[in-house]
């Protein structure tokens, strides 16, 4: 029987996020990361306003690290718990990258979607772009989840999992990371907001979404 | 009819040669032990069957009536039981089949579920209350067996299928294995077990090096 897609997708998905309630350990390094550093921030400020760039490159830096913390397990848990020959043997390489890829996607919407109106609220930073500011989070996040699996596909066979995880991922997500900040400290009222960054931000992040699809592959198969 | 063809193939790790040059051929409907003392080869020997590894030397080319199968055509033809296998333990046995033979495009009813667990011997009523990380060790292999006969796969590459099992998962794996190679599928056997070396119709001896 061939199998199609979208089921498959739909089913690492759903395998994903069974998994993650269960066993909450990259929701909890996540949120805990994200509480931690929002509240040495805001601790930090004592109510004193924040320069919007300043404001947008420390949001940018708790998102990323946020996620850092979460993200890369997508395949590191799968070889500690041995499972991924058998998902290897069962499944094909564009549903377990895509299924992988929408649920990192996910769990980092959800983190954006807590931890940007909380820094937004305790900073006091003022958002007057709201569609830039959405626009930017949106695909700041697609990106690092699409390099986020990528590279922790591509280092899950390494002795050293993190340390080159964080090592690989630095520059590939710099061409997401600047101009976020960037448009970020625009929509925050901090200078212009050159539409340009945001299409070349969509842009980038589809040629990463293809290079990771192209790429898994190679890595699936041996032949 | 589905062939599996090893020609001079040879398999070395870190400059230690394994086994080979090796040359064969396994055909549907017959059962091929792959025997030898621990380190000959015999779990690389399957890898290389189902292109799982890349042989150091030599080719391994799997074809059916349509031609060679490589990539995903060739895993939607291949089942395996080997102790490398794992299912997720957070995940009762049911998710797990669910999930694994939904990928294979395969999706089960509740009496297909039934079915399989009587075939392997699980009692359902324990299975149901516990996730697979709680499992014994024959009670995961007797899943691994339900995840075989579930696949409807072809090829079956199994590598000590009755390890862990008692005298009865044994027999179970040996009227299974029997059925399946009745019903022309491929089943390549690594053993050191002399009741499943009985089994094959055919016996590959690796002698390693």
């Amino acid at each position: 029987m061939k199998s199609s897609l979208w089921p498959g997708i739909k089913l690492v998905f759903v395998k994903e996020f069974t998994l993650g309630l269960r066993f909450k350990a990259a929701w909890a390094a996540m949120l805990m990361f994200a509480l931690t550093t929002l509240a040495c921030v805001s601790m930090a400020l004592q109510g004193a306003p924040l320069e919007p760039k300043l404001a947008a490159a420390l949001l940018w830096i708790i998102l990323f690290f946020a996620s850092m913390a979460g993200a890369d397990r997508s395949f590191v848990d799968e070889d500690t718990a041995g499972t991924l020959p058998t998902l290897k043997l069962y499944g094909a390489a564009q549903m377990v990258l895509w299924g992988k890829l929408l649920y990192t996607g996910f769990l980092l919407l959800c983190l954006t979607v807590f931890i940007a109106p909380l820094f937004l609220l305790l900073t006091g930073a003022e958002v007057m772009l709201g569609g830039v500011f959405l626009g930017t989070l949106l695909l700041g996040t697609i990106g690092i989840a699409a390099a986020g699996t990528l590279i922790a596909a591509l280092t899950c066979g390494a002795q050293v999992k993190s340390g080159l995880f964080s090592i690989l991922m630095l520059p590939v997500i710099l061409p997401v990371f600047l101009p976020a900040i960037f448009l970020t400290a625009g929509a925050l009222g901090g200078g212009s907001v050159p539409l340009s960054y945001l299409i070349g931000m969509a842009l980038y992040d589809g040629v990463l979404l293809m290079g990771a699809s192209v790429l898994f592959d190679y890595l699936w198969y041996e032949d | 009819m589905i062939t599996i063809e090893f020609s001079e193939v040879s398999q070395s790790f870190h400059g230690r040669q394994i086994f080979g040059p090796l040359t064969v051929k396994l055909h549907s409907g017959r059962i091929t032990a792959v025997t030898g003392f621990n380190g000959s080869g015999k779990s690389t020997f399957l890898k290389l069957a189902g292109h799982l590894l890349l042989p150091t030397k030599g080719k391994v080319t799997v074809s059916d009536a349509d031609g060679v199968l490589k990539q995903a055509a060739l895993r939607e033809h291949l089942a395996m039981v080997t102790p490398e296998l794992r299912f997720y333990d957070r995940l009762t046995a049911r998710e797990n089949m669910d999930f694994f033979l939904g990928l294979r495009g395969r999706s089960l009813t509740d009496a297909d579920y039934r079915q399989l667990l009587e075939r392997v011997e699980l009692s359902a009523k324990v299975v149901a209350a516990s996730y697979t990380g709680e499992f014994s060790t024959g009670m995961r292999q007797r899943l691994k067996m339900a995840v075989l006969l579930a696949a409807q796969a072809d090829i079956w590459l199994l590598d000590e299928p009755g390890a862990n099992l008692d005298e009865a998962g044994r027999a179970m794996v040996a009227r299974e294995v029997r059925a399946a190679a009745q019903q022309n599928v491929l089943v390549a056997l690594a053993t050191n077990d002399p009741g499943e070396e009985a089994l094959a119709d055919e016996i590959i001896a690796l002698a390693g090096d």
